[in-house]
């Protein structure tokens, strides 16, 4: 940019997004915490104070603490296991000519650009009682009977790892095409076997990948809202959806409202301590 | 990448299990989708066109899909025009605090998306705009500006300012440096942003779901209620016509402006 006053060009650019920004997120989350810190719903009562009785009832009640707690639990286990297959898929990107790479690449990309209503639906049918999972179950004699696979945490687990791999293999495959080929070649010529050069080269040198991919998964699962609704039962049900049901069916906004602020709070409180860990363990590739 | 028969194939084999893990659903519903029966059953005893002439017939889904058309082509319009103009000032600019800034802007993808939801629906009621038309395009236009902001300062950071610098001192206006240089620059990063904005304002269910009463209503909250009444395989029509349509959109923006270099994480 040029012309008299770059700077005042920059506020002029940044003005419609910031004042947008201000008046329709900062301020409705604003009074999302402060509503959070009520002490009730009819809270007719005139008096200004605030108070944490709505979060000592998220921690107090059985169904939402349950739920938070299945929440982390289940997002952590979703992580995992979205990294442990993402991972070879971004390094199978390497070892394939450059037409398939585009066609893998693109279909990450429909993937990850389609519906999510379509693709939870998609396990829907795959996982129901005649679908082909069961059937295969019963062809191989593994089952006598169709097994109950939907409305579960194991088929809400099945989609979210499901929606999330496109945001895992991405980062990771970005992070090894900036690792220079002659670091490998370099291992490998000083004797290390494949899997020694992977385990000791190429994976801590994808750490910034791995980093953000399970980072961005993790967060993705924590807030996962249509996944369990769609794939689950009440008996699974994470935190979004119990919040959620406190405002469309109880109305209950303040109790609502904790427990998103408790969501918040928690997911970043658990991705810092795994930054941290991270960081001190990979210090030396930093 | 560590070279060995032995390491690759296993690598081979493990990433063709991640990917047809990855393509099962869709397949399998596009092979459920053309089966005649009126419930779902695999494999098809019969084929049929019928599920896809069904998605016609239902009159609500075809309203929630002209009003998610238009909802999301108006909330990625916004969303690119304000975002590009944020990416370009926090790129190319001058300006004090530009980590709060961009952290600021790229902040509502952090958050569980039902907590903006909650904030607005709480928000709209105290103004009293709630459940309308606009009340849902801010809604969503929130969630989705930082996705444009991100890919453009990407097309930015990777394009080169001596150019437009170049064109200056050659004696162009800065109007005309901006609509010649500037602008080209940004395209590709202003196309996968608007995309981005447009499909996830598309495909939205759980800010939607606060926002909508009565006839005002969106295709991912028709689609799920339609998935949770009924059992026969319109949904399934429905989602295999969804994926082919935007398969189709990829690969032409692909081919045209090269999308996905833009969308893997530098």
């Amino acid at each position: 940019m040029q012309g008299a006053s770059p700077r005042l060009t920059g506020l002029l650019l940044l003005a419609p997004a910031l004042i947008f920004l201000a008046v329709f997120y900062l301020v409705p989350l604003g009074s999302m915490v402060e509503e959070s810190l009520r002490s009730s719903a009819a809270d007719l009562d005139p008096r200004p104070g605030l108070s944490l009785s709505q979060f000592e009832r998220v921690w107090g009640s059985g169904r939402s603490w349950r739920a938070l707690e299945r929440t982390v639990r289940m997002s952590a286990i979703s992580t995992l296991l979205t990294l442990l297959i993402a991972y070879p898929i971004a390094l199978f990107l390497f070892q394939v000519r450059p037409l398939w790479r585009t066609a893998i690449l693109i279909t990450v990309f429909v993937s990850l650009a389609s519906s999510l209503i379509v693709r939870n639906y998609g396990w829907l049918v795959t996982l129901a009682d005649a679908g082909p999972v069961n059937q295969l179950l019963l062809a191989l004699g593994l089952t006598e009977e169709p097994l109950r696979l939907v409305y579960s945490e194991g088929a809400t687990i099945v989609a979210l790892v499901h929606y999330a791999l496109p945001f895992m293999i991405l980062p990771i495959y970005g992070a090894l095409t900036r690792i220079p080929p002659s670091y490998i070649e370099a291992a490998q010529s000083l004797g290390a076997g494949p899997w020694r050069a992977l385990f000791g080269t190429v994976l801590p040198l994808s750490m910034p990948g791995i980093f953000g991919g399970t980072t961005l998964s993790f967060a993705i699962c924590m807030s996962a809202f249509v996944t369990p609704l769609m794939l689950g039962s009440p008996a699974t049900a994470m935190i979004s959806q119990v919040a959620a049901e406190q405002f469309l069916i109880q109305l209950n906004f303040p109790f609502g409202s904790a427990m998103i602020v408790a969501l918040t709070l928690v997911t970043f409180g658990i991705l810092l301590a795994y930054t941290l860990i991270i960081r001190m363990l990979f210090r030396h590739h930093a | 990448m560590p070279d060995a028969k032995g390491f690759r194939a296993v690598v081979a084999l493990l990433a063709t299990l991640g990917l047809a893990f990855l393509v099962f659903p869709v397949i399998f519903t596009g092979v459920v989708a053309f089966g005649g029966s009126i419930f779902i059953e695999f494999p098809p005893q019969s084929f049929s066109l019928r599920w896809f002439e069904n998605i016609g017939r239902i009159n609500r889904i075809w309203d929630a899909t002209l009003t998610s058309l238009y909802i999301g082509l108006l909330t990625a319009a916004i969303a690119t025009a304000m975002g590009a103009a944020a990416a370009l000032a926090l790129v190319r600019s001058p300006l004090p605090a530009k980590a709060v800034l961009t952290s600021l802007l790229l902040s509502p993808i952090a958050l569980p998306i039902v907590a903006i939801g909650i904030a607005l629906i709480q928000f709209f009621i105290l103004l009293g705009v709630a459940f309308t038309w606009w009340s849902l395009v801010i809604g969503h236009v929130v969630l989705v500006v930082a996705y444009p902001v991100r890919t453009v300062a990407a097309a930015l950071t990777l394009s080169n300012p001596a150019l437009e610098e170049a064109a200056g001192s050659l004696g162009a206006s800065p109007w005309q440096v901006f609509r010649t240089v500037t602008l080209p620059q940004m395209a590709p990063g202003l196309v996968s942003g608007f995309l981005f904005a447009f499909l996830i304002s598309f495909d939205n269910y759980p800010i939607s779901v606060f926002l909508v009463r009565g006839d005002l209503t969106t295709l991912p909250i028709e689609l799920f209620n339609y998935i949770s009444q009924n059992l026969d395989p319109t949904p399934a029509a429905f989602s295999s016509a969804y994926v082919a349509i935007i398969a189709t959109l990829i690969l032409l923006a692909e081919r045209r402006w090269r999308i996905i270099s833009l969308s893997i994480p530098r």
